[in-house]
């Protein structure tokens, strides 16, 4: 990691899913440490003051005004208040308070598009300073380079990403997870015979390293049930599952490749397990429609066809006329 | 009635084969490049075909200027020549062209070279142009023409002396409505072709809609799914000229439709022709023929209405093929950008299994959209091929999606007997050319036994191009003349033996998009330099099963259902 300097990970992009990590993780350690809260209350009019006084930067003299904030207080009020505390939280880089604010913020306005806002700056801030920590304390780890690679696959640039997760295998060819990215960045790019063997070795020897690794099943079944080899996809569906039973591509998976292999009694089970889970999935419904319709269970069919084109038509519905897509 | 029709067929077929004489067919040499490709393109200016397609295209974006037209090759004068018929659009109450607009009819010069005669012919149609079907539907001896249109079709019958006449009235095959591809088949198997009509959806100006993201200028072209579907038809042959509408009482008409393709194949080998049909946005259509005049849908559990995931997609061309000799007849569809092609494997039992990732074709399409597309053996090596014209509909696609384009490249997929190879690279550089393809139709216009392809732009010039591969190696061409069978030999099988390789071909009804073929069939021998024999196994009602030896190679010859013997021309 000697070439990356600090500098480039300020620049580094972090994705959805490390943010909601990163705020996962937070939520923890700061609800463990949250102080229980006053039941004192103060005057409306006390609060309002703390809230024209953070708004003016006065935060020392704000928030004593604000902490007399009432459980009972008029909602809009609370709304204010809550904001203007998470904002003189930031002001005086008060880490604790700041991340509390914001989560009980969350907590009780998840759409408020100005707290969704406040919320995405801090965390982008905190992963971006946590970030250029770890550039600068630990260089030539391998975390750096994970970190890079992540950053390439969530702006889809597939070769290199692969090419970053190469570079961490060069230094530790056992570290988990790493020769799985590597084949799912690998099999992310245009499809050639050598991609795919290329991927297929990654998942194999991922689980070597890790035979807990349902996903690695999941995608050498992926491989198999694309070449058409079903006989060869069964298996690892069926292993993904064994590791992960509440695995649900792994159960629509093995479903629709029962049903392509005609064993279409041996489908019904994963089919039956997958609409129950994702039942907003037409896919579910209409390969377990083929399943029934195929051992003689007509009725169960023709209800479960009729609930993959109601999802169909659903998912298809015409736009509104002012503002009809294109095709 | 039918005694009639026997001696039309007869006389047709013996003014035919006197002209073929004339002409002398087989391995023909025409002057041009010696091209290292397997196709080489034919200008306007070499072939004298000069007439271009006109959409025109308007700021009110009316969906139909955006999808034809389609294309044929037929032999309108029995000369033994394909000939070449290309759909215009015309007026219609979306559109007043500021000057007028026809279709064109080239008669094949036999040289590479063709000529205008759509005036004399008196076929230049009289609206909005789709697509055309070719058959012999009266069994007289000469190919019929029936156009698709907006806002309604018309059937040119042939009068055997370079000229058509509008019968459509007559007929009663007017379909009101925005007709799209059709064909010409034998659903009942009492000897007549029939005719199956596509319609898209319910359309008029008045009911246009403004679609696109807000804004004027960003108005683009509606998605099928703003619009209404509509039923298709069924029209039965009375063999008196004159048609029936069955379409409710057959069963067609009752799944409402936004159909774009159809071919009809017996896809469970019971003798009855079934239809494919490839819809937008909603389940394509698999009618399987149950005898006595029904049929029933049952795309959506045979596999072939939705994607494996349940959703319908774009579907467009369609075309059916035994692409791996297990003796079922396979189908295919072309979709639009990001949903990848179908090509649907038979299961033998009225069910089908996509197989386009395995064969590498999943990948191969997933940018792009496909229109025209015909299964055929251009290098005449035994293996059933696949080419598809491809272009995006929209033209402001690339505006939302930077990596489609709205022309796009044509593809040729060779059979290697394990899988599908895109060949489209190596294979001449007209298939480097960026498209807005939408017709696709197969003849071998020099009878060199090379199949050639005509495609069809909208709102652009044909692209015709000469397949110069396909002499290379051995062949054997083959015309079919129905006597009790339909005359046109829709739904035959032909198996035939050279050596150590044998193959079959069904004889599918039309396939392509809004296109029509050149209805002899082209079997290809390799290296083998000598064929064993040949089985024509004729379709109901004949059923009559023919087996020839000794036949000639590298030409073509025809066989007369019943006579017993090849004619060689």
């Amino acid at each position: 990691m000697a070439e990356l300097k600090p500098g480039i990970l300020v620049r580094l992009s972090l994705s959805g899913a490390q943010i909601l990590v990163c705020i996962a993780l937070l939520a923890v350690w700061v609800l463990a440490q949250a102080p229980v809260s006053s039941p004192s209350a103060g005057p409306s009019s006390l609060v309002d003051r703390g809230i024209d006084l953070a708004a003016k930067g006065r935060c020392e003299e704000a928030l004593p005004l604000l902490k007399r904030l009432a459980d009972d207080s008029d909602k809009q009020l609370k709304y204010r208040a809550q904001l203007a505390t998470a904002r003189c939280a930031i002001k005086r880089k008060d880490g604790h308070a700041t991340v509390t604010t914001l989560l009980a913020l969350r907590h009780e306005y998840p759409k408020d598009p100005e707290v969704l806002y406040l919320t995405t700056q801090v965390f982008l801030k905190i992963a971006e300073e946590a970030s250029q920590d770890l550039a600068r304390i630990a260089p030539d780890s391998y975390q750096i380079l994970e970190l890079e690679a992540e950053t390439l696959e969530s702006q889809n640039k597939w070769p290199e990403a692969a090419a970053t997760y190469r570079k961490i295998l060069e230094k530790d060819p056992k570290l988990p997870n790493i020769h799985f990215r590597l084949g799912r960045a690998v099999l992310a790019q245009p499809e050639t015979q050598a991609t795919t063997e290329e991927a297929r070795k990654e998942f194999e020897q991922e689980l070597t390293i890790d035979s807990t690794n349902a996903a690695a099943e999941f995608w050498l079944g992926e491989i198999s049930r694309r070449d058409g080899h079903w006989a060869e996809a069964i298996p690892h569906y069926t292993s993904a599952l064994k590791l992960d039973p509440t695995y649900p591509e792994a159960m629509l998976a093995l479903g629709m490749t029962f049903n392509s292999d005609g064993r279409f009694a041996d489908a019904i089970k994963p089919l039956e397990g997958y609409t129950k889970t994702v039942p907003q999935d037409p896919a579910g419904h209409y390969q377990l429609a083929m399943a029934y319709a195929r051992t003689g269970r007509k009725q169960d069919s023709v209800r479960e066809m009729a609930l993959q084109q109601q999802l169909s038509e659903k998912n298809q519905a015409p736009p509104s006329p002012d503002n009809t897509e294109p095709r | 009635m039918i005694e009639r029709r026997s001696v039309l067929r007869a006389m047709g077929w013996a003014g035919m084969g006197l002209l073929l004489e004339k002409s002398r067919l087989a391995g023909a040499v025409f002057p041009g490049s010696e091209s290292p490709f397997a196709f080489e393109e034919l200008l306007p200016v070499t072939s004298g075909i000069s007439w271009v397609h006109t959409s025109g295209k308007s700021p009110d974006m009316y969906l139909p200027e955006t999808v034809g037209a389609g294309c044929a090759f037929l032999d309108y004068d029995n000369d033994g020549w394909m000939d070449i018929y290309l759909v215009n659009s015309g007026p219609s109450d979306f559109y007043t062209p500021p000057k007028p607009l026809r279709n064109a009819l080239y008669r094949n010069n036999r040289d590479g070279t063709f000529t205008d005669v759509t005036l004399a012919a008196g076929v230049p149609g009289n609206a909005y142009g789709m697509g055309v079907a070719v058959g012999d539907y009266d069994g007289d001896g000469f190919p019929d023409l029936f156009l698709t249109q907006y806002q309604h079709s018309i059937l040119y019958h042939n009068n055997g002396d370079g000229t058509f006449t509008d019968v459509t009235a007559k007929a009663g095959v007017a379909c009101p409505g925005w007709g799209s591809s059709a064909v010409w088949f034998d659903y009942d198997n009492d000897g007549r072709l029939d005719l199956f009509v596509c319609r898209f959806v319910e359309f008029s100006k008045a009911t246009n809609r403004q679609c696109g993201l807000g804004v004027e200028h960003h108005r683009a072209y509606c998605s099928p799914a703003v619009f209404t579907p509509a039923p298709c038809g069924l029209y039965h042959n009375n063999g008196d000229g004159t048609f029936t509408d069955v379409s409710k009482e057959s069963g067609i008409s009752k799944p409402l439709a936004k159909a774009w393709g159809v071919v009809a194949a017996d896809i469970n080998n019971d003798g009855g022709m079934d239809l494919f049909v490839g819809n937008d946005m909603v389940p394509n259509f698999l009618f399987i023929n149950k005898g006595k005049g029904r049929f029933e849908e049952t795309g959506a559990l045979a596999g072939v209405g939705y994607s494996g995931l349940g959703t319908a997609r774009s579907g467009m061309g369609v075309d059916a093929a035994d692409y791996d000799q297990d003796g079922w007849v396979d189908l295919f569809v072309a979709n639009i950008d990001h949903q990848s092609y179908s090509l649907y494997h038979n299961t033998r039992d009225e069910s089908f299994s996509d197989a386009a990732n395995e064969v590498g074709l999943a990948a191969a399409t997933w940018l792009l959209s496909g229109w025209g597309v015909k299964f055929f053996d251009y290098d005449n090596d035994g293996n059933l091929d696949l080419l598809v014209a491809n272009g995006h509909p929209d033209l402001m696609v690339e505006q939302q999606f930077p990596n489609v384009n709205y022309l796009e490249p044509m593809l040729l997929f060779q059979n290697t007997g394990a899988g599908f190879k895109n060949v489209s690279a190596e294979s001449g550089p007209a298939f480097s050319k960026k498209l807005a393809a939408r017709g696709l139709a197969l003849g071998d216009f020099d009878n060199d036994g090379g199949v050639d392809v005509l495609i069809s732009q909208n709102n652009g010039p044909p692209v015709l191009m000469r397949n110069k591969v396909g002499s290379r190696n051995h062949w054997l061409g083959v015309c079919l003349v129905g006597k009790k069978a339909n005359i046109d030999a829709v739904g035959a099988k032909l198996t035939y033996k050279a050596g150590e390789l044998q193959r079959h071909i069904f004889k599918v009804g039309g396939g392509s998009y809004l296109s029509a073929h050149d209805s002899r069939v082209v079997l290809g021998l390799g290296s083998k330099s000598k064929i064993d024999w040949l089985e024509i196994q004729w379709p109901k009602p004949s059923e009559r099963i023919e087996r020839f030896t000794s036949l000639p190679i590298d030409r073509y010859i025809t066989i007369v259902e019943g006579q017993g013997k090849a004619l060689q021309l």
